[in-house]
């Protein structure tokens, strides 16, 4: 029974298309700017405070791992990716009951938790894609430029980032079992999957109360220690994991028992 | 064998029972006419028995198969067609598209038959479809799997005469071949056209559940009578007659009582012309529903009720 992983998927291409776009022009950008940048940024590393570059976990500016992780990876992938999966897990299920296509989807003889698994499954759409896609941007951008990137490391930076995407997506399918309108799935997703990143950003400031953090999806994804440090969290992307497998649970239990 | 059996099936959202207590059984090949205006809660009845919400209490079976019990009824699924009220499928595609998916969740051996009859613009995506033609490719992915049930909501609404007409004569042929038939509607007619049994719901109770027949003979005569001079209503009017109107020397009524009284009584008078005929379900219905005849009545569904 694979027509809802068919169908799912082919929903998924459209959006995924236009962020590899996305990144593809911003990409360009980065990488035109980096050569003319480079000597800049060790005077720009003085300058601002160090606490702006701490917020965004960004070091090693003038070196190009650490300008893509800064410009990249710390903001568009973390933030912008992250709200993308968010957005699109808060869809799966309230989008088909407030339209009504669930109702249909689950008169034929397939199980809600199977619907629920197939939508999921469908994620590998945009995971692929962007993961394939903005990996080999940045690798050839950087070989253009004159400069080059440890495969490894970058290869490391997607693959390390998965769990944590599936994790804002977990969120996503959680709000969106329980409400009642997509809107308010998708808004609430957005919103808390920024809101944990602010945290684990603004907590990190301040050995005191950075424990706070331990909460957040984001803690647990370093992309400055995986392209500049090369230092790969394997047990963090465990835990991003087990969170997105139990989040996933959370919403199988949830939609079996409800209302649609 | 009863292909559905309801048994006291009660759905409540908050203060508003949407199903209070409901309990018929449809027997199998037999087109049951489920009819109420909106909002009395024929949706809701439907949606519980497709197990998409719970039961507050009661239960129901289809073929057999409890709808509290998930895992069974999903199996069962295989042989229920659902056409629903609102019609949702992804409209970025096409009518193919949409058969196609069903076609791999449940089998499409009938569907060239179907598209025969009716036939929505299937190379078109289904969001540029009227509401005829969602409506028609409703009717193809319902039947298309040859279910033993076919569970239908407000199925004609949106179709032409013509096509509900062909819609029509299709069911009875499903029945004739042994095929069951739950249809809600709350267009009067087409139940008394098609339908073999009825259950009237009001306001989340079922108020009455008879043959067609049965019912309409019930429900009395249609009298319709033209006297020979003007008439007072004092000296025409009996117990036995409803809605009475008079009009110089026309007069029209519905009669419930015994015939050799009503005719002992018409010849009291110097009649015309009369004519004698079966109430339509309208009439019989105001009498459930008091003043206002359903098609009047659109208020809000308590929480999706139908």
């Amino acid at each position: 029974m694979t027509a809802i992983l068919r169908i799912e998927s082919r929903k998924r291409v459209r959006g995924s298309v236009v962020l590899v776009g996305v990144f593809v022009l911003l990409s360009a950008l980065y990488f035109a700017m980096f050569p003319s940048l480079s000597e800049e940024m060790e005077a720009l590393e003085e300058a601002f405070p160090a606490f702006f570059f701490d917020l965004f976990g960004i070091e090693a500016l003038h070196t190009i791992e650490g300008f893509i992780a800064a410009e990249i990876y710390s903001f568009f992938w973390v933030i912008l990716v992250g709200i993308y999966f968010a957005y699109a897990g808060a869809g799966l299920i309230a989008a088909d009951v407030a339209d009504r296509t669930m109702d249909l989807t689950l008169s034929n003889p397939v199980s809600r938790e199977s619907v629920i698994l197939q939508k999921v499954a469908a994620l590998w759409v945009p995971l692929v894609a962007l993961n394939v896609g903005v990996a080999t941007v940045v690798y050839v951008g950087a070989l253009v430029i004159g400069e080059s990137f440890d495969p490894v490391a970058l290869a490391m930076v997607h693959l390390l980032s998965i769990p944590y995407l599936l994790v804002c997506a977990g969120i996503g399918l959680v709000l969106s079992v329980v409400a009642d309108r997509p809107k308010t799935a998708r808004s609430t997703a957005i919103t808390l999957v920024f809101v944990c990143w602010l945290v684990d950003a603004v907590s990190g400031l301040d050995p005191d109360v950075e424990w706070i953090g331990a909460v957040t999806p984001s803690r647990y994804f370093d992309e400055t220690a995986i392209l500049v440090r090369e230092e790969y969290a394997f047990a963090d992307a465990g835990i991003l994991l087990v969170a997105f497998l139990v989040l996933l649970g959370v919403a199988l239990v949830l939609f079996t028992r409800r209302d649609i | 064998m009863s292909a559905i059996r309801i048994d006291d099936l009660t759905k409540r959202y908050g203060e508003v029972l949407a199903n209070d207590g409901i309990s018929f059984d449809v027997d199998s090949g037999e087109i049951f006419g489920y009819l109420g205006p909106n909002g009395a809660g024929k949706t809701t009845t439907i949606r519980l028995l497709l197990g998409l919400i719970k039961p507050t209490s009661g239960t129901a079976t289809i073929l057999g198969t409890d709808i509290r019990d998930r895992r069974a009824l999903t199996e069962r699924k295989a042989d229920v067609g659902y056409l629903p009220d609102s019609i949702g499928v992804e409209e970025r595609l096409t009518g193919r598209q949409v058969l196609d998916y069903f076609a791999r969740m449940r089998g499409d051996e009938r569907r060239d038959e179907l598209l025969e009859l009716f036939h929505p613009p299937l190379e078109k995506p289904v969001e540029t479809y009227s509401h005829g033609n969602i409506r028609m490719l409703g009717i193809v992915q319902a039947f298309m799997h040859d279910p033993e049930i076919a569970i239908l909501d407000e199925p004609t609404s949106g179709l032409d005469p013509l096509k509900q007409d062909r819609l029509h004569q299709f069911l009875e042929r499903e029945r004739d071949a042994g095929k069951t038939i739950f249809f809600s509607s709350h267009v009067l007619s087409e139940v008394q056209r098609v339908c073999d049994r009825v259950g009237i719901i009001r306001e989340g109770e079922l108020v009455a559940l008879e043959d067609i027949d049965a019912l309409l003979e019930r429900s009395g005569k249609r009298v319709w009578v033209h006297l020979a001079e003007p008439v007072d209503e004092a000296r025409f009017a009996t117990d036995e007659m409803i809605d009475l109107e008079i009009v110089d020397s026309a007069v029209q009524f519905t009669y419930t009582g015994e015939y050799n009284a009503l005719i002992d009584h018409l010849g009291e008078f110097d009649i015309a012309n009369v004519e004698i005929t079966d109430p339509q379900l309208d009439e019989i219905f105001k009498h459930y529903y008091g003043e206002g005849t359903p098609m009047e009545r659109t208020d809000g569904e308590p929480a999706r009720g139908g």
